[in-house]
């Protein structure tokens, strides 16, 4: 009886054991990947400033920028996109709308496919970090919602992106 | 009352002074003006009176095709056939002379009475008289421009056709309706969000146009003369780019029903959902060929938007063939009436504007050269292209003839406009209740 | 983790039901029980953890940018392919009109006074003018479907269509071995060659003319596209001498004197 007792209780720490030492790895992988991978953990916590609004959170960050007629997520935003990834693993009830637009260069049909691609690309990145399907809905607003107006590289520039929205926010 | 007489006199020679100004303009910057037909357009009796010029609204009708010189009056008025002196109009240069009359009659109506006569032959080519109440002497203006263009040039004219497009003021959006040449403008719907992509069926009774009132791209065809509106393809994700099969039967839309932008094509009540081509990137823009037997449409397939047909029936459907080489942005194609050429909007180094392209020898024109060039949108006979462009920032529609030596902008219309789209020419527009 | 959760659950279940496990099969049953149970759940860890790692690290999202990557490389690759295919077929139709034009521009200089208005249009060269009149000629010989097949043969050429040009007028020539319009046939067998530069294959067709017909109106002119085929080459004094036995043997022949102008324009 007290041997059985032993057991389970050695049972029980080596399984602790072997998953501190999985996730010692995975957090060195994080660290060498440049990365952020702590701020994940802080996304379930109910109390003070949400994650979402922290402007000190990654999560705060809410846009993905594109060069012109491309939908390819930028290295630099990888990290963006993958902590909203783990937040919505994290919080299952989550959900998120993602809007990809464009400037207003040049078809609007055109630039309404490409603004779905946009977006696509997102949620695709997000369903492989552990976001489930229907946590996420792509959508497109193409040239039609522009936030900045006006012609030039820099209107055109902070036209070119996807918005992650969370359920609340639109 | 005679001095205001002869104020009305002088602007209308004025406008018609200027507008063959215009005209000379344009010659001298596109060097054409060889094939232009010399017409002398007359100011009609009693115009002065009605609340609109017939003779300017026909003169700006048929400068707009750019197929035409519009010739000087020097202050010659015949209204009558007796009255021209044919030497000094041959001496000017004119081979036609177009003269009338209007009369208000004590009912409100006018009776308007026209004559188109060969300068040469001292003879009539064609005329008509007919009464019209005032509030369609536009109608009737451009009814006349058809005639004495078709009796010039042997084409059918268009200027009794009807255009649509989308006019943004402020944050509405309307969809409008106006005559061709962008008057007598009104809305169809208006919101709050988005419209883009208005389509006309073949038989001008309905349009179909993608609308974002519910938060997403839904298409619509709405019946233009009961109002009444039906989402023809709301499916789940992004639903647009909507074009009617030559017969009406069918609308070729945009869904992203397994994420990308692919063709379909449902009945024009929205019913019976097909998959058209396959491809892994975006398709998008169909527009059916004349025959209806092959579209052609958007495609980045090669790593950059280009324009492809294909066939949707028979061994080769499905299977997609490059029609642009030239640049790395090809988009907005459109077959031309006849099905011999498509026009599309080509981006030339930081510029985009209206190319045409013929299907058999795959000539490349570029008709345009403003900075943001948009839709165009071929007229039902082929000889001008309607499409959007922007002027210090704000959209306007313009007019370019296929030929690209004539470019006129319609400059009615208030409001940012984009996304015109030409109607088709209907034979209750070529009748209307007039008496030849 | 919801595995996770449920294997502890598993063994939490165990420990409240030990006493009767116990009673049922004594210690050394349960302990193996329990030893295996011990396995599975390390296995299990070990494969959440693995599955945790995968979703934590970059690995999936590397492998994914790198899928759209190969997927942006296709469609550029597909782009040049349809490029290259378009040239390609531009490059072929060129080919072919700067054949007939090369052909109709010596014919002209060949043919001298009568045509030597300068007018170079492309397309028509004397050949294909030749051609109805030397139908008539020997119409009385040939039937129908003789001339036909005849006819067929020459319009793939005419068209540019060499390689099919080639095999109809082989067929055509087993079909009508001895029809009048073989020596014709046998001559635009070498004549496609020389269209599609491969002069060699020219030489020898052409040759076949001179060796099976040669008393055919077609050897001199058979004998001027051996000239040619060997000024491509090029073999220069090789093009003189068959322009000097051109001359030679058949001295009354149009060829002969389009020889005479080329031997003086080599010299």
């Amino acid at each position: 009886m007290k041997k059985l007792l032993t057991v389970l209780i050695i049972c029980l720490l080596s399984a602790c054991a072997s998953q501190n030492k999985q996730s010692a790895e995975v957090d060195d992988r994080a660290m060498a990947g440049g990365g952020s991978g702590s701020q994940d953990g802080a996304g379930a916590g109910g109390f003070g400033l949400s994650p979402l609004r922290d402007p000190n959170n990654i999560l705060s960050q809410r846009s993905v920028y594109y060069d012109y007629d491309s939908y390819t997520i930028k290295s630099e935003y990888r990290e963006l996109v993958l902590a909203h990834a783990r937040y919505l693993r994290d919080n299952g009830d989550a959900k998120v709308l993602l809007q990809g637009n464009t400037d207003d260069r040049g078809s609007r049909e055109y630039n309404l496919a490409l603004g779905q691609k946009r977006a696509n690309s997102v949620k695709n990145a997000m369903l492989l970090s552990g976001a489930r399907d229907q946590q996420i809905e792509a959508v497109s607003l193409g040239e039609e919602k522009p936030r900045a107006t006006g012609h030039g590289e820099s209107a055109w520039a902070e036209n070119r992106r996807t918005d992650i929205l969370y359920q609340g926010e639109y | 009352m005679r001095v205001f007489t002869r104020y009305c006199y002088l602007a209308l020679s004025l406008l018609l002074w200027s507008a063959q100004v215009h005209a000379t303009l344009n010659i001298e910057i596109f060097g054409g003006g060889s094939k232009k037909i010399p017409v002398a357009i007359v100011p009609f009796s009693q115009e002065e009176r009605l609340p609109q010029s017939i003779t300017a609204i026909v003169s700006a009708d048929l400068e707009r095709t750019g197929l035409f010189k519009m010739v000087g009056t020097f202050g010659q008025t015949p209204h009558e056939p007796g009255d021209i002196v044919y030497a000094d109009w041959q001496s000017r240069g004119a081979s036609a002379i177009v003269i009338g009359s209007t009369h208000l009659l004590p009912d409100g109506r006018v009776d308007v009475r026209f004559r188109l006569m060969d300068v040469a032959k001292t003879s009539q080519i064609t005329g008509f008289t007919g009464v019209v109440p005032s509030d369609q002497l536009r109608v009737a203006a451009h009814r006349i421009a058809d005639i004495i263009y078709e009796a010039l040039t042997g084409d059918m004219g268009v200027f009794s056709t009807r255009i649509a497009f989308v006019a943004k003021t402020g944050n509405k959006f309307a969809l409008q309706i106006a005559d061709s040449d962008g008057y007598n403008a009104h809305s169809i719907i208006e919101y709050s969000e988005p419209i883009i992509s208005p389509a006309w069926s073949p038989d001008g009774s309905k349009i179909a146009y993608v609308s974002f009132e519910n938060k997403k791209p839904v298409i619509y065809v709405q019946t233009l003369a009961t109002r009444e509106r039906k989402a023809v393809a709301n499916f789940k994700g992004s639903n647009s780019a909507p074009a009617w099969s030559p017969n009406g039967d069918k609308l070729a839309v945009v869904l992203t029903l397994h994420g990308g932008s692919q063709i379909f094509l449902i009945n024009a009540d929205g019913s019976g959902l097909q998959r058209l081509a396959q491809s892994p990137g975006i398709d998008t823009e169909p527009n059916f060929s004349p025959d209806g037997r092959s579209i052609i449409f958007t495609s980045d397939r090669g790593g950059s938007p280009q324009i492809y047909r294909m066939a949707i029936s028979g061994g080769n459907a499905g299977v997609a063939e490059r029609l642009t080489f030239e640049g790395s942005y090809n988009v907005s194609p459109r077959f031309s009436p006849d099905g011999k050429s498509f026009t599309y909007i080509h981006r030339n180094g930081d510029r985009f504007n209206i190319a045409l392209q013929g299907l058999a020898n795959r000539q490349v024109q570029l008709l345009t050269d403003s900075k943001f060039d948009e839709s165009p949108s071929f007229a039902p006979n082929g000889k001008m292209i309607l499409y959007a462009t922007e002027i210090s920032g704000r959209g306007i529609l313009s007019v370019v003839s296929s030929d690209g030596q004539t470019k006129q902008r319609l400059s009615s219309q208030t409001g940012d406009i984009r996304e015109p789209s030409w109607g088709p020419l209907l034979k209750s527009q070529r009748n209307n209740h007039f008496i030849n | 983790m919801v595995l996770r959760a449920s294997s502890f659950l598993v063994v939490a279940l165990l420990l409240v039901s030990k006493p009767s496990i116990a009673g049922l099969f004594g210690d050394e049953k349960a302990r193996e029980q329990i030893d295996l149970l011990q396995k599975q759940t390390q296995v299990m860890e070990a494969r959440i953890a693995g599955m945790e790692e995968l979703l934590k690290s970059n690995a999936l999202i590397e492998l994914y940018s790198q899928v759209e990557g190969f997927k942006i490389e296709l469609g550029k690759l597909t782009g040049q392919i349809e490029v290259l295919t378009e040239e390609n077929k531009l490059l072929r139709k060129q080919q072919k009109d700067f054949y007939l034009d090369l052909d109709n521009r010596l014919n002209q200089v060949e043919s001298g006074g009568s045509r030597d208005s300068g007018n170079t249009s492309l397309g028509e060269s004397d050949s294909s003018t030749a051609l109805p009149s030397e139908i008539e000629m020997t119409a009385q010989t040939i039937d129908g479907s003789e001339r036909e097949a005849y006819q067929t043969g020459y319009n793939l050429f005419r068209e540019g269509d060499y390689l099919a040009a080639i095999s109809h007028f082989e067929q055509f020539l087993k079909q009508y071995a001895s029809s009048s319009l073989a020596p014709g046939a046998a001559y635009w067998i070498g004549n496609a060659h020389y269209a599609l530069r491969n002069f060699q294959e020219a030489i020898s067709a052409q040759q076949r003319v001179i060796d099976q017909y040669p008393k055919s109106a077609k050897a001199p002119d058979a004998l001027l596209n051996i000239a040619s085929s060997q000024l491509e080459i090029p073999d220069v004094s090789a093009a003189k001498k068959t322009l000097e036995n051109l001359i030679q043997k058949y001295p009354n022949s149009e060829a002969a004197g389009k020889a005479k102008k080329r031997l003086t324009s080599l010299k």
